[in-house]
């Protein structure tokens, strides 16, 4: 038994290695051609950087467009995360306590979880002449769009949460005198900040990383890209340079790096509960 | 309720909380509304016009798009290599995903880190990975192919015809894993540790441990994996764009990929437009029958 429970053990790990090997190697090779020049490179691209070759990271975090499309998906995300802060658990409570009762929020659930069935390309099309027509084929725009987009997936979440938590506490509120604004700020908003958690690191990573409603609506002038599409432009155009190439996606994935080493318990709770999307 | 009733401030305070509910729900239901209505019935009206996206008039042709998408074999084509695509997504994603849960969900040292790298690739954007992998199969699979001697990786095999949608579903795969991976870690995690003792002193074989212990708890997860893996296989755009843009000719064109080029780069508004309907009542009805046939909570 122990035996083969031994050599189990060593086939785990080896094939878990070869996994850590195939996932790690292509981050690998972006990280070290980002830190090699193009000779050192073209030599092999698999050795370490040595001598390490700063000029691409310089370059890149030296230019215009790069910090011009940081800052819009910041913007754009922010957006995003202020309307799920905002709007969506406030009107998950309304329907999660209101559903029950009354007909009428029952069929504005059962509204917005239809969302869930249209694919995103059949609006796509339509949407882009929308947005133009509203003079909206900007970031501020398209954050706006986006939180519209996320209703479906958000209020589901919440409403679901909202149906595990007693409403003793509210009625306690309520009768103690508070009103219906008040006892939702006091009380049902920082209950549910667990799920407020999840739904943010969802919403917040989708939008980040979204390619092609940018791609759709804000690839008009470099002023308006958001991180993937100046990734997607400049590796369009510039594919011949190596360093800088990679750079660029090196430049655009530490944020999300370095997000995932800090909240990685926080991401991977928020990835993995409730799963719809339109 | 202990209020008392009858009394002319609970009318009061019952009026108010009705109407803070109304505002509570008016500005989200309302934001929804609109980008959610108003795009389909401007999809659906558009859909009988020959308008090319452009010009100021158009004509009604009635169902004439509809009937020119199954004229030629652009559309059929497109469609069925992303119904070929997603069967493959799905079968990889559900055997590997339960195996490398099961590996993750053994008692080993080093669990936590192993856990921790196998979950990078979730939280990068699919256009990022797709363009790396982009570079890699152009400036370095050629490299590796010709060193190993490897006949089929010595040329970029996103310019294979036959070697770029494995390509492309390989690199869907390394990032697309993660998440299914989770949940049927999550699902091997509920599995009360007593059931595998019980079996182990009874003797049950690694197979029938996992067919009739493992298997039927993990199921609902399966089901959840299989209308996620769905969806993200019908709707494939970034790992394409950014990989293979369609071709080789028209090699790995996914709906999605048609109905972009149909709509922004070649002015057929109208057509993509009716494109995109006929899909999307495909996936919708796929989703419908999901959910039909299975527990609806667990469905979505």
């Amino acid at each position: 038994m122990v035996e083969g429970r031994k050599q189990h053990n060593a086939l785990t790990y080896i094939i878990l290695v070869l996994g850590i090997l195939l996932i790690i190697f292509p981050l690998y090779v972006t990280f070290v051609t980002a830190l090699k020049s193009d000779a050192q490179s073209s030599k092999s691209f698999f050795t370490l950087p040595i001598p390490m070759y700063l000029e691409s990271f310089k370059e890149v975090l030296s230019s215009e467009r790069y910090w011009r499309s940081f800052l819009n998906t910041v913007y754009i995300t922010a957006i995003v995360l202020g309307g799920n802060i905002i709007i969506m658990p406030a009107m998950s409570y309304a329907v999660a306590r209101k559903m029950p009762a009354s007909k009428a929020y029952r069929l504005v659930y059962y509204f917005l979880l239809l969302g869930i069935f249209i694919p995103f390309q059949v609006k796509m099309m339509p949407l882009v002449k929308l947005l133009s027509s509203l003079n909206m084929m900007n970031p501020t725009g398209l954050g706006i769009l986006c939180i519209s987009s996320s209703t479906c997936e958000s209020v589901f979440l919440f409403v679901g949460y909202m149906g595990a938590i007693p409403p003793d506490m509210e009625e306690a509120a309520w009768i103690d005198g508070a009103s219906t604004m008040r006892t939702y700020r006091s009380v049902v908003f920082p209950l549910l900040k667990p799920m407020l958690a999840t739904v943010l690191i969802k919403q917040g990573l989708w939008m980040w990383n979204d390619f092609m409603l940018p791609l759709i609506t804000l690839n008009r002038g470099w002023k308006d890209w958001t991180l993937t599409l100046f990734q997607y432009n400049f590796s369009t155009e510039y594919s011949i340079n190596y360093s800088l190439t990679f750079a660029t996606f090196v430049a655009s994935m530490l944020p999300l790096l370095i997000f995932y080493c800090f909240m990685q318990k926080s991401i991977i709770g928020g990835l993995t509960s409730g799963a719809v999307k339109s | 309720m202990k209020e008392k009733k009858g009394t002319s401030q609970k009318a009061r305070r019952d009026k108010s909380k009705e109407r803070t509910f109304f505002l509570f729900t008016v500005p989200g239901f309302l934001l929804y509304s609109f980008f959610f209505i108003v795009p389909v019935l401007m999809g659906i009206y558009y859909s009988i016009t020959d308008w090319d996206g452009i010009s100021k008039s158009y004509n009604f042709i009635g169902l004439g798009n509809y009937v020119k998408i199954f004229h030629t074999n652009q559309f059929l084509d497109a469609l069925f290599f992303t119904l070929k695509y997603t069967a493959l997504l799905i079968v990889f994603t559900i055997v590997l995903g339960i195996v490398i849960a099961m590996l993750l969900n053994r008692k080993i040292k080093g669990r936590g880190f192993f856990r921790t790298v196998y979950f990078i690739p979730a939280v990068l954007s699919s256009l990022t990975v797709g363009l790396i992998f982009n570079k890699i199969c152009y400036y370095m699979i050629p490299v590796i192919g010709n060193a190993l001697h490897i006949q089929a990786l010595s040329q970029n095999p996103l310019a294979d015809k036959n070697l770029a949608m494995w390509t492309i579903l390989f690199v869907n795969l390394w990032q697309g894993l993660c998440i299914p991976t989770l949940l049927f870690l999550a699902g091997l995690q509920s599995v009360p540790v007593d059931l595998y003792d019980g079996a182990a002193l009874d003797g049950a074989s690694s197979w029938d441990i996992f067919r009739y212990i493992t298997l039927p708890f993990i199921l609902p997860v399966v089901s959840v994996v299989f209308v996620l893996t769905l969806k993200s296989g019908l709707m494939v755009f970034d790992y394409i764009k950014a990989m293979t843009d369609g071709g080789p000719g028209s090699a790995t064109r996914s709906v999605a990929m048609l109905i972009y080029k149909h709509g922004f780069t070649q002015n057929k508004y109208a057509f993509s437009i009716a494109e995109s309907i006929v899909m999307g009542i495909l996936v919708a009805a796929i989703s419908a029958a999901q959910i039909y046939f299975t527990d609806k909570k667990k469905a979505v």
